[in-house]
């Protein structure tokens, strides 16, 4: 019974250690003590736009391009060509380009955060810090929180516009089946301005969660090299859950008592 | 007895306050131990915690003898009370020679009696622990003798009976040490006897599940965070492995405490880090990133980035581990040079602590060459602890066998 017992338990207690360490690091952002390190956060937020910018935009790009061609072809065969740019409105809106920026954080910056955060655990530099007078939490893990809320909104934004771009350039310019006024007609008719702002909610939700998750694995990690190997694996499977979870339940409040298309009739 | 001095043949009561007290005299029982034979001359040893209740009952009836030393006779002052009414009270007929530290004699009495009256050890008051821990038996603990020689000064960190353990492992199982100030402590054991984990409590990295860490009077458990870090700005920590930040070149390594810390301008902060990285042989190296240094370079940079704040406390995990014997004898000789700058200047600057060092090892020879004082931990105790000759000059088995690296002896593989 003890041992039926004991495996939810470890879950229940790592999710409440994430949840206090979280909170602990949301905390530092918005009481603004970070701002202390405001240079460390800059210099984070950089890096984050150096190194993950393209990558990101790269995988949406092609996704929008796959969801305008398939589109394409779906409403040409149903007699409807001129309609493909539903695909693109909802498509690429509400679930493609989130749910491909929230991989992409997942498998760039969130195992890339658990594996610096964990190696510089192990070698002692977080130690080293904290020696130092210097809060680990705020340094290292508040910053970054920080510098992704600072940086990832126009990431996002900017990944929305290739995104739809990819689609355009699909149906219209490749496929051709309707102009591009036709084009914009249907798509801008299948959208609204806060459908907009519901999908960088989602998205910056996935990016906090991505974030919040591989600072808690990199900052708690041990046990040597295999040690950060394996928080890193473990932060990836929660990072593509919480993904998944926060996509789902966005979908659902956010569109699904639209009357376009009610989910569940 | 577990506890007792080897040879000393001398029954003791165990249990209880009342267990020093020898059947049929009244005199209080803290001082039976000043008769043990074969203590030598190096001044009568004092009984980790033996100084409890019952020496504080012995001050109040004016029962004090000279027969023992000066710190076992200062009696507990109540916080925020100056302990050099006492001193001059009590002290004044003490042959001053017989409580000089090894390295004491250097220094004048005012200072010592300044430094003394500064603040008290706590760890005299301690009750005395001579039973073995839960879990072990008295056979496990039979060489730890509790036996504290006099260092003369006051202690910048101690130790107050602290347990720690990980899990199953039991590390720190009643732990009463202390650091005295000034002095470049060595803290000698066998591997895997809770030394590095000594560190991270100094520093408020790891809190004991029991007891009590003292850093100049302040308890560090009990630190809210805020005054917890405000505190660590006192250590310098010297890390296994240098403990270098891996995004930074080893200039900006060495410049972070003082661009995090202080409002010194660039030209002012790159003066202080040239003169550090000289110091350790490292000018050349600034632009070099860490992973293109070797084990003993990044070992010196992480005491260059130690020092760089004036710590009054510097401690170095293991600063010999992985290095050649020459450079381990270099490392300890730039360790003794820089403690007595460090000594120096404190002096000139009439700083209100004197630096102190300790340095984690178990490497015989540097503890040798380095220390000034040593406290040897074993099973998660003090074996003994004291000045380094005392401590050499031990009757100790275990302190023996330790401290001349021999496979006879209580020590074994297990």
């Amino acid at each position: 019974m003890n041992e039926l017992v004991a495996t939810p338990r470890g879950w229940v207690e790592s999710f409440g250690e994430i949840v206090r360490f979280t909170s602990k690091v949301v905390g530092e952002v918005l009481r603004l003590r970070v701002l202390r390190f405001f240079g460390e956060a800059l210099r984070q937020a950089g890096i984050l736009i150096v190194s993950s910018t393209l990558v990101i935009w790269g995988l949406v790009f092609i996704i929008g391009l796959q969801c305008g061609i398939e589109g394409a072809y779906f409403d040409q065969a149903n007699g409807v060509p001129a309609y493909a740019g539903v695909f693109a409105a909802w498509c690429d809106l509400r679930e493609l380009v989130p749910y491909a920026f929230g991989y992409m954080m997942a498998a760039k910056v969130g195992t890339g955060l658990v594996a610096e955060l964990g190696s510089m655990r192990i070698s002692d530099e977080i130690d080293a810090l904290e020696v130092m007078g210097i809060s680990g939490i705020r340094f290292l893990c508040a910053t970054r929180l920080l510098a992704s809320w600072m940086v990832l909104p126009f990431v996002y934004l900017a990944s929305i516009g290739a995104g739809f771009f990819a689609s355009y350039l699909a149906v219209v310019q490749q496929i051709g089946d309707v102009s591009s006024g036709g084009f914009f007609l249907i798509f801008w008719e299948f959208q609204n301005p806060p459908d907009l702002l519901y999908s960088l909610i989602k998205a910056m939700a996935m990016a906090t969660v991505i974030v919040l998750v591989g600072c808690y694995y990199g900052y708690n990690a041990s046990g040597g090299p295999v040690g950060v190997g394996t928080a890193t694996a473990k932060s990836m499977v929660l990072n593509i859950v919480a993904v998944h979870l926060i996509g789902m339940l966005g979908t659902q409040i956010f569109w699904g008592a639209n009357p376009r298309a009610p989910i569940g009739g | 007895m577990s506890f007792d001095q080897p040879g000393s043949g001398e029954e003791r009561p165990t249990s209880g306050a009342q267990r020093w007290v020898p059947g049929g005299h009244d005199e209080p029982a803290p001082f039976a131990h000043a008769e043990q034979p074969g203590q030598g001359s190096q001044g009568e040893p004092r009984e980790m915690g033996a100084a409890g209740s019952p020496d504080r009952e012995a001050d109040k009836e004016g029962l004090l003898e000279s027969a023992y030393d000066v710190r076992e006779r200062r009696p507990p002052v109540p916080e925020g009370h100056d302990a050099s009414e006492h001193e001059t009270a009590a002290g004044s007929d003490v042959d001053p020679t017989h409580a000089l530290p090894a390295q004491g004699n250097a220094q004048s009495a005012g200072e010592r009696s300044e430094a003394r009256g500064s603040r008290v050890s706590v760890v005299d008051e301690q009750p005395p622990r001579p039973e073995p821990p839960d879990g072990a038996s008295a056979d496990e603990y039979q060489f730890h003798t509790y036996k504290v020689y006099p260092s003369g000064r006051p202690d910048t960190v101690e130790f107050i009976d602290v347990y720690k353990a990980f899990g199953r492992a039991r590390i720190l199982r009643g732990l009463n040490m202390g650091l005295p100030e000034g002095m470049v402590s060595m803290i000698l054991g066998p591997s895997g006897t809770g030394k590095s984990v000594c560190i991270k409590h100094m520093v408020g990295l790891l809190y004991p599940d029991r007891g009590d860490v003292l850093v100049h009077g302040e308890s560090v458990p009990n630190m809210a965070d805020e005054q917890l870090f405000e505190m660590r700005k006192k250590f310098g920590l010297l890390f296994q492995d240098g403990a270098l930040f891996g995004s930074m070149n080893l200039f900006d390594n060495v410049a972070f405490p003082l661009r995090q810390h202080t409002e010194k301008g660039e030209d002012e902060i790159e003066d202080i880090v040239m003169r550090r990285l000289n110091e350790v042989g490292l000018g050349d190296a600034r632009e070099k990133m860490p992973n293109e240094l070797s084990g003993g370079m990044r070992k010196r940079a992480g005491f260059a980035r130690a020092l760089v704040l004036e710590p009054d406390i510097v401690l170095f995990d293991e600063p010999d581990s992985g290095l050649d014997p020459v450079r381990t004898a270099l490392l300890g000789e730039l360790i003794l040079e820089i403690h007595r700058d460090m000594m120096d200047d404190a002096k000139a600057k009439g700083k209100e602590h004197l630096p102190t060092f300790a340095v984690i090892t178990h490497d015989i020879m540097s503890a040798r060459r380095v220390a000034d004082y040593i406290n040897v931990l074993w099973r998660g105790r003090i074996v003994e602890a004291g000045p380094a000759e005392d401590m050499l000059n031990s009757e100790n088995p275990f302190i023996r066998q330790f401290l001349a690296g021999e496979s006879q002896g209580p020590l074994s593989m297990d």
